[in-house]
């Protein structure tokens, strides 16, 4: 599903931010990608979607050869990959309802399909009680499950979450990870950067530790402890 | 339908966000176009005028009354045998009188003062090419029955030139006012995509082509574009009618200006605006989605 072999990231001005990294993610699997502050969780994760180009080595997903498609084909790797980053994605002069739904109305879907594709979408996420409520007026992790169910609109068969827990306390954070494995359980493969040390451990999954843009530690129900 | 009315809506909204700035944009695009209109068909009026000035006649050679009308009739006979004459006809002293008098009929004072005498006869020569007058008055100067050669050429070519100098500075200034729009279109766009930075991230996180994200700025322009010239060529239209039945159209020259030239010109223009669209919208949009 997803494939690193001998992959670097070098920005301009020499930093590196990806050192020859080969690994192999398997579809439906659940990987916690972990590690400090600037280890190169976020790069990573770009490269994956192709905001940022790798320097040199072979990526592919989800049988896309990312490193080989060309900029104006990046679209299409996109509508096979669900995105959840860091940064706060929900638009203000939409409710929730809406912002779910832009997904799905900028791909072309008709307005029945949209209705009903975004209903089920708020069943799985469980926001139908705040399907009119404005971003605002929602907590952060009915924010960050709203994001997660528009990443969901056009059925990805991968799901790339940035730090989905980042601004949330332990108990939401929790219940996030719960509705990231219930969708890894219907058959999407998630990939979670993480430097939550408790998460992590708690749920006894495969993680691939970054330090310094290097894989330091790649485990099957491995934990994350951080020095 | 979903993706359309998604396009047809955002580029709605994007010009309501910024009403001031779209308003200054197709009032620019209007004034440019207008120009253009106007000086187009301000040419082509004088052209038409001119071929028909160019069909009359050419070279008026004014006779001295103190040679003989035998001097007259010769010099007459040898104008006519010239290769580039058409036609000559004698206009004698008399009928030099009644035309004078037809002309100014309207102005009793100035016909009870005029003394008739002094206007002399002539010959009025009509040529092949009406740009060979040059020849006629070379060979007639020192002509001792010649008391004054004038000539339509000479004039029709300083309209002409005039004409074309004012086209030149209505199309410099067009140029000017059309490079305010492209500016003001431009500015419109980036200011438009600035406010929905977030959306356009989103959407390409989501999958959404380049060329759908630039949709609706794409139409903005070529919206804005296609009003500015709609206006200026409607404007166009009315001032030409207008002129047709003014004071101007019972001069000598003549507004009629062919409508398959102003359909042309009309088609022209709305072709080109949305051209222009398109291309300031390229360039407005490209940067603020690079980003």
């Amino acid at each position: 599903m997803i494939s690193l072999k001998n992959v670097s990231l070098v920005f301009q001005g020499g930093s590196v931010a990806i050192s020859n990294i080969s690994t192999e993610i398997k579809e439906g699997e659940f990987v916690y990608l972990v590690g400090h502050s600037g280890s190169g969780k976020s790069s990573f994760m770009k490269l994956l979607y192709k905001e940022y180009i790798a320097t040199k080595g072979e990526i592919e997903v989800a049988n896309i050869d990312v490193s080989n498609l060309p900029r104006w084909k990046t679209p299409l790797l996109r509508r096979k990959i669900g995105i959840v980053t860091q940064e706060p994605q929900l638009l203000e002069s939409r409710n929730t309802f809406e912002n779910i739904s832009f997904a799905l109305e900028i791909m072309g879907n008709l307005p029945e399909e949209i209705e009903t594709k975004t209903n089920t979408l708020l069943d799985l996420v469980e926001l139908n009680d705040c399907a009119f409520k404005y971003p605002g007026q929602l907590s952060g992790g009915e924010q960050t499950r709203a994001i997660i169910a528009r990443a969901l609109a056009n059925n990805p068969v991968v799901l790339l979450c940035d730090e989905p827990t980042g601004n949330l306390d332990p108990d939401l954070s929790i219940q996030i990870i719960s509705l990231l494995e219930k969708i890894n359980r219907a058959g999407t493969t998630v990939l979670m950067a993480t430097h939550d040390s408790s998460i992590v451990n708690r749920r006894k999954k495969r993680i691939i530790e970054l330090k310094d843009g290097k894989v330091k530690r790649d485990e099957l129900n491995g934990s994350y402890v951080v020095r | 339908m979903g993706k359309f009315s998604y396009v047809l809506k955002n580029t709605l909204v994007n010009m309501r966000r910024t009403p001031l700035l779209v308003f200054a944009t197709i009032i620019a695009v209007l004034i440019s176009s207008f120009l253009v209109f106007t000086t187009l068909s301000a040419r082509s009026i004088v052209q038409n005028n001119t071929l028909r000035w160019q069909n009359g006649i050419h070279v008026v050679v004014f006779l001295d009354d103190r040679v003989t009308t035998t001097a007259h009739k010769q010099l007459q006979t040898s104008l006519e045998s010239y290769p580039e004459v058409r036609t000559v006809d004698y206009f004698s002293k008399p009928e030099a009188e009644e035309e004078f008098k037809n002309l100014f009929r309207d102005q009793p004072e100035l016909l009870a003062e005029v003394d008739y005498e002094i206007l002399p006869a002539s010959l009025r020569v009509n040529l092949n090419d009406p740009s060979n007058y040059e020849l006629i008055t070379e060979r007639l100067e020192g002509n001792p029955a010649v008391k004054e050669i004038r000539s339509s050429g000479e004039a029709i070519e300083r309209l002409l030139s005039l004409t074309d100098t004012l086209v030149i500075s209505a199309s410099a200034f067009a140029l000017l006012i059309g490079f305010a729009a492209f500016i003001l279109i431009i500015n419109t766009l980036r200011l438009a995509a600035y406010s929905k930075k977030k959306e356009i991230k989103i959407m390409r996180l989501i999958g959404a082509s380049s060329t759908y994200i630039r949709l609706p700025f794409i139409i903005e322009a070529v919206i804005e574009s296609l009003i500015g010239t709609s206006i200026a060529v409607g404007f166009g239209w009315a001032l030409i009618e207008y002129s047709k039945s003014s004071v101007v159209a019972d001069s000598i020259f003549d507004i009629t200006i062919s409508d398959d030239y102003l359909i042309f010109l009309t088609i022209s223009l709305l072709m080109s605006s949305i051209i222009f669209g398109l291309f300031a919208s390229f360039v407005g949009i490209r940067k603020a989605l690079n980003d």
